[in-house]
């Protein structure tokens, strides 16, 4: 089987990390199904070219098998071409709409989640978050635009100091930001009206799956009687966790977090760096979505009606999102 | 140090530190009033440096009523130098003792095989696991890095030297992990009168964190460490640093211009987080501190003065003639 080029190196390119955050894998992941589609150079037969998108798509997928917005960018696009029941070429331009629509709305998602967010920020606010979110970034600067925000207080976030993009993001677009140190959390939570997070993955419960940290600032913030929300496009829900499927969380190495030689010369030191924890849905009073603000409660809804497609690949597949290449 | 690497000293090694400085420029006094104006500069320092260590107020206070009593009776200046040694020395001995009884009361409530979690570094809590060692006892401990300063890579070097064995986890990370912890143990910057402690910031979340998982918590605070002032409406003030403590002037040389940082280095545990407060006359519930602050300086109500006011007592002592000019 022939597989172009291009689609090679989208693979790496997502494998190897040089393509990252949630949204920016999805779309690279449409593109490269997108690309696979036009440059078809197999049999013209129905089956022939099925089989050869399944390819693609496990070999993408295969690339980050925990990252979902990968999968749902694939299962999109995948779940589409099958429901044609014409021939190859209405396969191929199925393919190539389908992924072309979900980069678009992709796209746009991160604008209505901010255009709706912000709404949902008090006049004179003082707002914290922690790490780096486009779409709570977004959110944050939207609002800071309509004159509701008076202060932004973004946590350092370690291992990774993701906090200080945040921070130079924001003060970049004019809005005031202090940075903390994540243990200072709930020090200053008094003085916070709202905290807005993004996610990385929104399981079919209404849990959140983000940056380490994230739950802690949620029950710091639900012990203050802070409103949580959490910024999250439709693509970042699992439709593996409604089959039960618990999301794995990556254990990465201890260097993130000290130097190299504090761990030579410290052999008997475990070093545990967790990369994200899961913020149950008690701690969140809404998620903001580009389909609307919904009560964590209420993931199942957007799974089964915006991602209703999916769900059933992972309902008849036993083995999840691995597509049938026979 | 780009990392914002700065352990800063436990309270304890604070008080002893001070008692040193204290003795050192005493000795060099050549008349009392050089002694009345040495107090008062070094206690006026203390209040600004470390207003949260109770510890330290604690011991300076009674330090300027033995000084103020003796020279009150009429006492020479190599009188009250050696009556002010000794007392240092007393104040000294105090301290060790309270460590090693209160490390002994809490080592009994940690075995083999159980896990704990402690934030920053904490004398209090280093001797507990030097007792715990040296009776063959060993638990697992989580360390937070403890930022700002980073205590927690002190802390964790420290215990794996002991020889137990040692996770070291990032402070975002004490929930995910609280689940699997048995008991978590901090020491304390002050204790007062309400049961609530100070101690150092990110310990209040920790506390919040196991409470929510419902994982025990002991603070380690000898009675030294009760806040007196607490008991008449006093807050604790609680100084914060900047920029400085996370990160090394290059790193912040690749932020924006006006990037701003606050860091704070204390925060505050409600006592419906604490389940004991372990000091070296035993285990109390947080909601019996009061009792504990009777029991220590006896009578009640109690009779106090503040450090504020010896201070002032003593400068003027220090501005006037009086009678140690001839000593």
């Amino acid at each position: 089987m022939e597989i172009p080029i291009r689609v090679m190196q989208v693979a790496d390119d997502i494998k190897a990390m040089r393509i990252r955050g949630a949204g920016k894998i999805a779309r690279a992941a449409a593109e490269a199904l997108k690309v696979a589609a036009l440059e078809y150079r197999g049999p013209p037969d129905e089956s022939s070219f099925m089989k050869y998108m399944a390819y693609v798509a496990n070999l993408i997928t295969s690339t980050r098998p925990t990252a979902v917005s990968l999968h749902n960018a694939v299962l999109y696009v995948v779940s589409k071409v099958r429901a044609v029941s014409g021939g190859v070429d209405e396969m191929k331009s199925t393919a190539i709409n389908a992924a072309e629509k979900f980069i678009q709305e992709s796209i746009e998602a991160v604008g209505r989640i901010s255009e709706f967010g912000a709404k949902r920020i008090k006049n004179g606010a003082v707002v914290l978050t922690h790490c780096h979110s486009t779409a709570a970034v977004s959110t944050i600067i939207n609002a800071y635009r309509m004159g509701r925000i008076d202060e932004v207080y973004s946590t350092e976030t370690r291992p990774f100091f993701q906090g200080r993009i945040t921070a130079r993001q924001l003060l970049e677009n004019g809005v005031p930001v202090i940075q903390i140190p994540d243990s200072a959390v709930r020090y200053v939570m008094n003085e916070v009206d709202h905290v807005v997070v993004g996610a990385d993955t929104v399981a079919s419960n209404g849990a959140v799956i983000n940056k380490i940290g994230t739950s802690q600032v949620a029950l710091a913030a639900h012990e203050a009687r802070v409103r949580v929300f959490v910024t999250a496009e439709t693509y970042k829900f699992s439709p593996m966790t409604a089959i039960g499927e618990l999301v794995p969380i990556e254990m990465r190495g201890a260097e993130e977090v000290v130097p190299l030689d504090w761990i030579k010369s410290h052999p008997g030191i475990e070093v545990l760096n967790p990369s994200f924890d899961v913020t149950p849905p008690e701690y969140i009073d809404a998620i903001v979505t580009e389909v609307g603000v919904i009560p964590p409660q209420a993931a199942i809804n957007v799974l089964v009606e915006r991602l209703g497609w999916a769900l059933e690949e992972f309902i008849q597949s036993e083995h999840g999102p691995v597509f049938d290449e026979v | 140090m780009e990392l914002g690497f700065s352990p800063g000293l436990t309270s304890t090694e604070y008080s002893l530190k001070l008692l040193s400085e204290v003795s050192e420029s005493f000795s060099k006094t050549s008349d009392l009033r050089d002694l009345a104006k040495a107090y008062s500069s070094i206690a006026s320092r203390v209040r600004a440096e470390r207003p949260t260590s109770a510890q330290a107020i604690n011991l300076l206070r009674d330090l300027g009523i033995e000084i103020v009593k003796s020279i009150g009776e009429r006492h020479g200046l190599s009188y009250v130098k050696n009556n002010v040694l000794g007392f240092i020395e007393k104040w000294r001995n105090r301290i060790q003792r309270e460590l090693s009884e209160v490390s002994k009361i809490a080592s009994r409530r940690i075995s083999s095989g159980e896990s704990v979690l402690t934030h920053s570094r904490s004398m209090c809590v280093v001797k507990a696991a030097e007792y715990l060692a040296s009776e063959g006892k060993r638990p697992v401990f989580y360390v937070t890095e403890s930022r700002p300063g980073m205590e927690g890579l002190v802390l964790s070097e420290e215990l794996w030297r002991m020889g137990h064995r040692v996770k070291l986890i990032v402070d975002s990370a004490a929930r995910f992990f609280m689940k699997d912890v048995d008991l978590v143990l901090l020491g304390a910057e002050a204790v007062a009168a309400n049961g609530a402690v100070v101690s150092k910031v990110g310990s209040s979340l920790v506390t919040l964190a196991a409470n929510e998982a419902r994982v025990r918590v002991f603070i380690l605070a000898p009675t030294s460490k009760l806040s007196i002032e607490t008991l008449f409406g006093e807050l604790v003030q609680l100084p914060e640093g900047d920029w400085r403590r996370l990160m090394s002037p290059e790193v912040l040389n690749t932020l924006p211009e006006n990037y701003s940082a606050r860091a704070p280095l204390y925060d505050v545990i409600p006592p419906d987080y604490i389940d004991g407060v372990v000091s070296e006359k035993g285990l109390f519930a947080p909601q019996a501190i009061s009792y504990l602050i009777k029991e220590v300086h006896g009578g009640w109500p109690l009779k106090t003065i503040s450090l504020e006011s010896l201070e002032k007592e003593l400068g003027k002592l220090a501005g006037g003639g009086f009678y140690g000019d001839t000593d």
